[in-house]
């Protein structure tokens, strides 16, 4: 398979025509640039199929083992996971350059801005592509760089305290990252993924960093790396940057939101058998992606800018993303974030279409909105009960019976399946609460939409799983590994169902005209915390007085304990 | 004749003979920075012509390295008669280092001890001769120079252990490490011309060429020492050039403390790989190129604070492309050799992994703030609209090529190339 090198490669070709030439043949370059990429993007669909057909393609520009330079040991590795990441990335990447070659036609640094994307793309290959942990630090390190310049407009002033959080955030999360590889290597000493997991697997090593501690090795390593994915797919409190980059163009939007920010779903994919030897590591990384998903998603609603409202809406979905792996449902994760970068880059590559669209016929909102019902009555409850609860339950658990999907033998399966209920009972409820035609007909539509929808995603998510990891006994010793105690699994079920089902009652009742009682506390509580949500938790301030905090700290040793060392 | 057969006098007396050569044309600069640069060119290809044959302690790297530095350094001078004095002691320098890495015994022994005391006296001697008045730092260079000019004396007279402590603390002096660093920050913030940039390597290399030498001696206590002096540094040297308004003094305390890195290592791990000399050599090489870079902007606006200098991208794009490399060589990415370097050090197999290892690492991180800082203060934002702009000369621009170059070179190619000789 020697053309496994050649789909890193044509994108920096690409770049290349894009870059050399003169002002007045841009145009024509940046069109040119499109073929390489898009027979980038034909080589990684040949790829998927020859992988799926024959196993893993290895390429090895260096001695296993015994790399010349071990700071870069250059090779590929394309697995069916590397496979679907190349695809994935070389066909968005590709309809994110068509885009962009005419969308930032006027704009000054025209060819700079498209030689900068297809390297970004480049990189991103060269990182899902990796032979090894080594390689893929590198490019993940490089990614860091070009999110950095792409992110932001360095011309801007005041975006440049953005652009400057973005990149020391990151460099943050790439040092954790750095000092678990070098740990991992260490331990095992080595850094090529199938022989660290088969090591990882047969030494149990237990690590002592300071007296009186003990961590066994793979945890260390997995948390380590595990900060490194959380600053680059924005996990809480690491996803400042995302919501920052304010000024970057449409198309930066579209990459970063739909390629580059899934980076940390892929690192702990291609880690998975290492994430599967340390349960403490997956319920922290269930815990993260948890917080995230709920904080990004009560952030989002209570902004009053649309990209930051989208900026949040992607850290929800990443959090997701990362509850998942969390809970051992690597593939899901993938399938997820495969799902969700189609969805994004769809959504910001529309944005200029409908702005423009918007321009052109302002359409004033109405203002003669039928007035509320006075009156709840009994049965309109009962109705709204089952058509939003219930049925959405009674569907999802259907096609998990019909499909074969072992639902009690994993708590992965039942916290997904959660989350589709409560996703599935809030996207009724919401074009209920439109009134744009009488609720049942929306109740009915949405019910047989989601019918179809759901056997879609569960078959498709089941085959994909199937495609990626298998070995089915890989996958349920994940979910083993991640599973939570029985008790605590319990209460956290319970708990959140309780809250989902008073937040119904809460809503319905409100949307239906319904003044809802609330005692006093609950209502300054409510308040309180739309305040906070509202100012994104303060967490950007917290940011930026730490960084104070720290200046000040370095000027108080430079002046008064160490002055005498100049 | 191999170069471990190469006596230290020979490329003392070329570079001496072709420095007093050199006053011939002390009234016509072009002419001296000329005479200058080939110099250090014929020398850089004397050493090349050498390469395969070394057997001296730090390897051909350094060897190879210090005339490329000197030459890239003078390529980035404007012809101006103030400069032509730190031309000639560029040469100087050049010769004498030269001289000291070719010795198979460090600086310890005869030739090299004279020779590592005659630069450590005109290293002293130059920091009181161009002192600002106003500044702390020149005295407490001038001091840490007497310091090491004592240690090479005492080295010469007695024997381990007082004499390896003495080598020790000369080669503190050189490569910088706590409290000891004085020498090498005066060196870098307030000598003229192109000098700060050439020794900003120069010294390191010599340091670390004593340092291998004094390794295999080192007591249990001596390298705890160390190893605490190398924490204190690597942070304390991080702290410091996250404070400082002036680009000089942020590279020599950057310096500080990517030196104390070494230091740390060489005392925990007690042997040094070959990634080492690629280290220090891209260390020196990436803050020679930053200095360099500056010497641009100070020929065009003077020696000015970093903040009234802003947004250069747009006027001055080659010289923005070139600084912004150089600056993620600085701050330790890949592919450039100070990564490399650094990933080296911590693959070896005998990296004790302990607390320390978060400080080392913490140091590194904060590369990525003080460097990036300067970056987007020089590079990004709005421009100045009450200044000119002329972006690179030809010879700026060239040497500041020939060092992303060699950041790239020494990044990307395997370090066995540099293998480290054996001390006798």
């Amino acid at each position: 398979m020697w053309f496994v090198g050649l789909v890193p490669l044509l994108p920096v070709l690409a770049a290349l025509v894009v870059m050399v030439g003169s002002r007045t043949s841009q145009m024509p370059r940046a069109r040119v640039a499109v073929w390489p990429l898009a027979t980038a993007c034909l080589l990684a669909i040949g790829l998927l199929v020859a992988v799926a057909w024959r196993g893993p393609i290895t390429v090895r520009f260096y001695e296993a083992g015994a790399p010349a330079n071990p700071a870069l040991p250059l090779g590929f590795y394309v697995d069916r996971l590397g496979a679907v990441m190349l695809v994935l990335v070389t066909g968005i990447g590709t309809l994110i350059y068509l885009y962009s070659v005419r969308y930032m036609q006027q704009e000054s640094g025209y060819a700079r801005f498209l030689a900068t994307l297809l390297l970004a793309i480049a990189v991103l290959l060269c990182m899902v592509s990796s032979a090894n942990l080594m390689m893929l630090f590198v490019f993940w390190q490089l990614l860091t760089w070009l999110l950095y310049l792409l992110a932001h407009r360095h011309d801007h002033r005041p975006t440049l305290l953005a652009a400057f959080r973005t990149f020391t955030v990151l460099r943050l999360a790439d040092t954790a990252f750095l000092a678990g590889l070098v740990l991992a290597y260490a331990l095992y000493g080595t850094l090529e993924f199938e022989e660290l997991f088969v090591r990882a697997a047969a030494q149990p090593v237990v690590f002592s960093p300071f007296p009186g501690v003990a961590i066994q090795g793979p945890t260390l390593v997995a948390l380590l790396i595990f900060i490194g994915a959380m600053g680059k797919s924005a996990q809480f409190p690491m996803h400042l940057w995302l919501p920052g980059s304010l000024y970057a163009p449409t198309p930066v939007h579209a990459l970063l939101h739909a390629g580059i920010i899934n980076a940390g779903g892929f690192l702990l994919n291609r880690l998975a058998p290492l994430y599967g030897l340390s349960p403490v590591t997956l319920h922290v990384v269930f815990l993260v992606g948890m917080l995230t998903a709920m904080l990004g998603a009560a952030m989002m609603l209570t902004q009053n800018d649309i990209k930051k409202t989208l900026g949040f809406s992607t850290i929800g979905q990443m959090g997701y993303m990362i509850m998942e792996c969390g809970l051992g449902a690597f593939a899901l994760a993938v399938f997820h974030l495969i799902a969700h970068g189609l969805f994004k880059a769809t959504v910001f590559l529309n944005c200029g279409a409908v702005i423009h669209q918007a321009r052109q016929e302002p359409v004033v909102p109405r203002l003669d909105h039928p007035r509320d019902q006075a009156e709840l009555a009994r049965l309109t409850w009962i109705t709204g009960f089952l058509s939003t609860l219930v049925l959405p339950l009674g569907i999802l658990l259907a096609a998990h019976g019909v499909l074969a999907i072992p639902l009690f033998e994993s708590q992965g399966t039942l916290v997904l399946l959660f989350f589709a209920w409560a996703t599935s009972f809030q996207a009724i409820l919401t074009l209920a609460r439109l009134r744009a035609v009488a609720s049942w007909k929306v109740s009915v539509a949405m019910l047989i939409t989601l019918l179809l929808v759901v056997w879609t995603y569960l078959f498709a998510a089941e085959r994909f799983t199937a495609f990626l990891y298998p070995d089915p006994g890989e996958v349920h010793r994940y979910f083993q590994a991640a599973a939570l105690p029985g008790p605590l699994f319990d209460a956290l079920l319970a708990g959140a169902i309780l809250l989902t089902v008073l937040g119904w009652a809460y809503l319905y009742a409100q949307a239906h005209g319904r003044t809802v009682r609330l005692p006093l506390w609950v209502v300054r509580t409510r308040v309180r915390l739309y305040v906070l949500f509202m100012n994104r938790l303060y967490v950007d301030t917290l940011y930026d007085r730490c960084g104070s905090w720290l200046l000040r700290m370095a000027r108080a040793i430079d002046t008064r304990s160490w002055g005498g060392l100049a | 004749m191999t170069v471990g057969e190469l006596s230290p006098v020979w490329p003392v007396a070329a570079t001496l003979g072709g420095t007093i050569l050199g006053l011939a044309g002390w009234v016509r600069p072009r002419a001296l920075l000329a005479w200058a640069v080939a110099l250090s060119l014929a020398n850089l290809i004397g050493f090349v012509v050498l390469a395969g044959r070394s057997a001296v302690p730090t390897g051909l790297l350094f060897l190879v390295l210090a005339p490329s530095v000197a030459c890239l350094s003078l390529l980035g001078q404007p012809a101006h008669p103030d400069n032509r004095a730190p031309w000639l002691l560029t040469l100087l320098f050049l010769g004498l280092g030269e001289g000291i890495l070719v010795g198979r015994d460090g600086p310890g022994a005869g030739g090299g001890t004279i020779l590592l005391g005659t630069i450590l006296s005109l290293l002293g001697v130059l920091i009181y001769w161009y002192r600002a008045p106003s500044a702390a730092s020149p005295w407490r260079g001038v001091g840490a120079c007497a310091v090491g000019v004592v240690a090479v004396l005492v080295e010469w007279l007695t024997t381990p252990p007082t004499a390896t402590v003495a080598r020790l603390i000369a080669s503190a002096v050189l490569f910088p490490l706590i409290p000891l660093h004085g020498g090498f920050v005066a060196s870098l913030a307030g000598l003229p011309g192109n000098l700060p940039a050439f020794l900003a390597f120069l010294l390191p290399a010599l340091g670390l060429h004593g340092l291998l030498v004094v390794l295999p001696e080192l007591s249990d206590g001596m390298a705890r020492a160390l190893e605490v002096l190398g924490i204190i540094g690597t942070l304390y040297g991080a702290v410091k050039a996250l404070l400082q308004p002036r680009m000089r003094m942020l590279l020599a305390y950057a310096g500080l403390s990517f030196g104390s890195i070494l230091w740390w290592y060489a005392a925990a791990v007690r042997t040094l790989p070959a990634a080492a000399v690629v280290y220090v050599g891209a260390v020196g090489l990436a803050i020679s190129g930053l200095l360099v870079a500056w010497y641009a902007i100070r020929a065009r606006y003077g020696d000015t604070d970093l903040r009234a200098i802003r947004g250069l991208a747009r006027p001055m794009p080659r010289f923005a492309v070139l600084f912004v490399l150089l600056a993620l060589a600085a701050l330790g990415l890949p592919p450039f050799g100070v990564y490399a370097g650094f990933m080296g050090l911590l693959l070896a197999p005998s990296l004790p992994l302990s607390g320390a290892l978060l400080a080392i690492l913490l140091g590194w991180l904060a590369a990525s703030w003080y460097v990036l800082d300067l970056t987007q203060h020089l590079i990004f934002g709005e421009p100045r609209s009450d200044l000119r702009y002329r972006d690179l000369r030809p010879g700026e621009f060239t040497a500041l090529v020939a060092c992303v170059l060699l950041l790239l070179a020494l990044g990307l190619l395997p370090p066995r190339l540099w293998a480290l000789g054996q001390p006798t």
